[in-house]
Formats: C-alpha cells, structure tokens, sequence
C-alpha cells in the first residue's frame, strides 16, 4: 500500500497487491511520474507556462496561468492499480477543500479515494472517462486527467513537490 | 534420480510452495496468502488479461497451499456422517463431492471437496489453507471415537482451468480424458514422466473445465513447465484472477462468503445435504437439528447468502445494504464485490447476505458506498453460464 494515501483501498487483498507492485515496479525505471501528454487538453488548454506539482498521494496538479489547474494521478500509481475499471467523479461545481475526497479510481479489486491536492471549484470532469476508464493506465498525464478546478489559494500550489522532488520522493520510497 | 533440494520458507518468513521457483520465474509478483508466499499476479499479464486468458484459454493456478489428505480406516464412512451433511455410502468411487465440516452448532467449519477412492475405507480430501490449524484440530478433536487415520499428502496440486485444459493435458496421457467427466477423478499415468501417477480430478473453482491434479512434488515444477510450453494456450494465472472467476462462477470464498456462524441453509448450500439425511429422527450430524430446523422452517433462516449485480463503483466486502422501499433500513452486508471482467457492459457482481425477504432474484436494494445510495439487485447465480465437461 502506498505509505501515504492516495490509495486507501477497501479490500484486503488488494492492499497487498499494491504493496507488491510497486515494490518491483519501481527501481531505476525512468517512466514513473508518466509521459506528459503535450497533446492533450492538460497542455493545449492555454498557452501556459504550466506549473506542474505533485502530491504525496502521487496526484498532479497541472496549473495553467488563468488559476484553473487540471489534476490526474500519476504513471506510479496507476501501474499500482492496475486496470482502471471505474473513475467516479465530482460534480461541476462543487466546491472542494484540500484532503477532501472528490471520487475514486477502481479496478477489478480495489476502490482507490482520490484527495483534493488543493482547495477550488470543479469546473470541469473528464467525461471520457466514464465510457473509458482505462484512459488512466494509458495516459494518466495527459488524456486520463480526472478534473480541472478553480484555484481557490496559489500558495497551496508552491507547497506541492516540483517534479524532481516527486521523483526523489519515490527513490526513497523504493 | 535426480532430486531438487527445497528450502521451504522465504527471507520473511512464509512458507513456499513447490512452484515457488516457478513463479518467481515467471515473474510474479508474490504475497502473503494464508501465511504462503502465492502469486497474484504475473509479469506481462494484468488482472483482466488473465481473467479473460482463462475464460478463452487455459490457466495453470498453484493451489499447492491447500491441504490435502488421505482419510482411512474401517469408520471413514459413519466419521463423515457426523461431520457433514453429505451421503458418502452412497457416492460412487472416484466421484468427488463438495461438502461442508460442521460444528456442533451447525455453523461451517471450511468448506471441502471429498472423494471416496476405491472403496468406502479410502478418501481423500482437500481443504482450505486459510482454515489449515483449524481443520487439523476439528479432524483430530472429532475423529477421536472412530477407527480413521489422515494422513497429509505432501503434493503440490495446481489447478488447469479453461476451455483448452483438456486438449492441453491430452498429449501428456494415454488416458482418454473424454472419458471422465466434471465431478470425477482417476489416477492417470504420464509416460513422459517416468509413468509418473498423477491425482486427477476433473472440476475447479472457475467455472470453466478443467483439472485439479496433485503431483509429487519433486517433479512438480518440470511437469508445470511442460504444460507452460504451449505458450499459445496456457499461462500461470494468480490469485487476482482466481477470485474474480470464482466469483463469476457463483464460488464461495471461506472466510468471506461462508464461516463458522453460517449454516449450509443460510449459505445457500442446502443442496449439500442429501435427500436421504434430512429426516432428523433418523439421521444425526453435527448440528443437524438446527440445520434440519431451518429446512423444514424456512423463517428460521433470518439472513442468506444471495447474488447480486449492479452498475457504477463495485460494492465490495463490508458493503452495507439497504431497503429500496425504507432506505433507513439495513438488510444485509456485502461478503465479496468487484467488476465482473467477463462482462462488456461492466457490471459489478458479488456475493451477500440479506434478511430474507429480500432474497430473492431481482428485489431491488440499495448499496452504502462512500455514503451515497446506489441501486443494486438481488440476482442468480452463477454470473456466467458455467462451462464443465459433461461428455
């Protein structure tokens, strides 16, 4: 299980699977955080610059100039998951605080939270992801966004780990 | 011969298999299953692939960690009675029965497959791993009064599940499998391997065809390699996909599904108990006036184990129920719960218990996840139609 907790799973087994997976998916594998999709509408949504951060719950914040910020999970932690067979999401404009939980990622075994990394309004769901789920595995930075938000505080995006510090966190955690 | 050297715990402390080399091979990754290290799932293959793998194909599964036993002596047949519901002066030889071990109050024990061998002095019996140290005490505490000796087979046993097992496991034998149905068992030879006997049993836990076979365990995992050769046929399958087949195949998962409060009519297995041992001024097993109560009074019988479907997140174990009509009131807890990967319309499916009244086969309730109310129904099971070899 992932020591912090993104995926807080609701079966046993599948807290052990997790457990074991990412133990032999990590090391030394240069695609944990995942391909950022420059074609996707996390990228082409402005001209940016984008400011993208990551949590200790492996979610992304991919924040653009006009405050609104999509967010997805990271490569790391779907290959943890594995299948994605159902993403529930939030509702345009409900108003979430940081550490809510807004909906959750499942496969076959497990039902995963997903935790606001920051506090705004949802302004935007990725409805593909209810005909196609596995839009998570294949391209979690890119296509397989979750939602986009409102930022409601900048200051909370600074405290989030830049890239390298993510990819160091995981290092560690290996 | 040549004999492999085992060691038989990992660096932390679980106990291997036979295969475990195999597995670690094959690049699986490896968790603690009843205290085994077990494979849940292998390098190449997600949960779903393998799933679907064995709908379509076939899939090797190591069940070595379930205990197996032979059962002797001149008192096998009136132990049996005691202890299950089943009639084993009437099974026919090689014919494998699946029973349920009671305790005096009629809850059960594990849940078991027994097959009578050549006569009624000779058994053999597989049960769980999970209920290992609580089946050696039962089998030692109840067979005290009578003349039965188990002794452990020390076997690896793998499970060859899917429509393409018997043509796969056909060019190891002369045997005509065509000749030995779903529910039967046979010694078959396997010339390739020095005439090596193996313990065969036609039937599994997934709902497909397939075989059980019970192998020495010094030649366990050459014999797994060679079935592994048909690369286009037959992949190793872990535990993920063991339990969501299972599940489709309407399988009762001991410690999830059943346990030792549950009776067989609660459990939705009264079909265990033969016809001819349900009179109960004729015919005494461990809580069998409980058990016999509640057949012949069906509102003894307060909760059952039911099937259910429905769509959106899966309900999962510890799932609460809920009254479509009064959606305050709580009916029953869900005991297994995941998408059903056979399903192109991405049903979720599962195992509960209700109070009955609510047990039957399309009543609409409600499902408690992440405190929102979601529909479900109460439907049959199996999930998919099963497919056994019947000749």
């Amino acid at each position: 299980m992932f020591s912090r907790s993104l995926l807080r799973s609701s079966s046993a087994t599948s807290r052990l699977m997790l457990n074991n997976t990412l133990k032999l998916s990590f090391r030394y594998q240069s695609s944990l955080i995942g391909k950022f999709n420059k074609e996707s509408l996390i990228n082409t949504y402005s001209k940016g610059p984008i400011d993208l951060r990551f949590t200790e719950d492996h979610e992304y914040v991919a924040a653009h100039p006009d405050q609104t910020a999509f967010i997805g999970i990271t490569k790391y932690a779907s290959d943890a998951i594995g299948d994605v067979t159902f993403v529930e999401l939030p509702e345009i404009g409900d108003k979430i605080d940081q550490g809510d939980v807004i909906g959750s990622i499942e496969s076959v075994k497990s039902s995963n939270d997903i935790f606001a990394p920051i506090s705004g309004e949802v302004i935007a769901i990725n409805e593909q992801l209810n005909d196609n789920a596995p839009l998570v595995n294949s391209d979690p930075l890119g296509d397989g966004w979750i939602v986009q938000v409102k930022v409601e505080d900048a200051e909370q995006l600074k405290e989030l780990q830049n890239e390298q510090e993510y990819e160091e966190s995981l290092k560690q955690d290996a | 011969m040549f004999r492999r050297a085992y060691s038989t715990a990992t660096a932390n402390g679980l106990k291997k298999t036979p295969l475990y080399d195999l597995h670690i091979k094959y690049g699986a990754d490896m968790v603690d299953f009843a205290g085994y290290s077990m494979p849940v799932l292998y390098k190449g293959q997600s949960h779903i692939d393998s799933h679907k793998w064995v709908r379509s194909k076939a899939g090797i599964f190591d069940v070595s960690h379930m205990l197996q036993q032979n059962l002797k002596g001149d008192d096998v047949i009136p132990f049996l009675d005691k202890i299950t519901p089943s009639d084993f002066k009437a099974s026919k030889p090689w014919a494998n029965q699946l029973t349920v071990l009671l305790n005096q109050d009629g809850g059960i024990i594990d849940d078991t497959i027994v097959t009578k061998h050549d006569d009624d002095k000779n058994f053999y019996i597989v049960t769980n791993a999970g209920t290992r140290e609580k089946d050696l005490e039962f089998f030692k505490n109840e067979s005290q009064p009578f003349d039965v000796k188990f002794e452990q087979i020390d076997n690896a046993l793998i499970a060859l599940q899917g429509p393409l097992a018997s043509k796969v496991l056909q060019n190891f034998t002369n045997e005509d499998l065509s000749k030995i149905y779903f529910g039967n068992s046979k010694i078959i030879k396997i010339p390739g391997f020095n005439n090596l006997d193996i313990h065969l049993a036609r039937g599994g836990y997934t709902g497909e065809d397939g075989f059980e076979l019970s192998i020495p365990k010094d030649v366990s995992i050459e014999f797994t390699e060679a079935l592994l050769e048909n690369k286009d046929e037959v992949r190793p399958i872990g535990l993920a996909a063991r339990d969501s087949l299972r599940l489709e195949a309407g399988m009762c998962l001991y410690g999830h599904d059943l346990n030792d409060t549950i009776t067989p009519v609660e459990g939705a297995l009264s079909w265990v108990i033969a016809k001819n041992r349900r009179d109960p001024n004729v015919n005494k097993f461990n809580g069998s006036s409980k058990i016999l109560g509640q057949l012949a009074d069906r509102s003894l019988v307060k909760q059952q184990r039911v099937g259910f479907t429905s769509k959106g997140p899966a309900p999962r174990e510890g799932t609460e129920i809920y009254s479509k009509e009064d959606p305050e009131k709580k009916i029953g807890v869900v005991t297994s719960g995941s998408l059903s990967p056979s399903s192109s319309e991405r049903i979720n499916i599962g195992q509960a218990y209700v109070e009955r009244g609510y047990h039957k086969s399309g009543t609409p309730v409600l499902v408690k996840i992440r405190n929102k109310l979601r529909d479900a129904t109460i439907a049959k099971q199996p999930f998919i139609p099963s497919n056994y070899y019947r000749g």
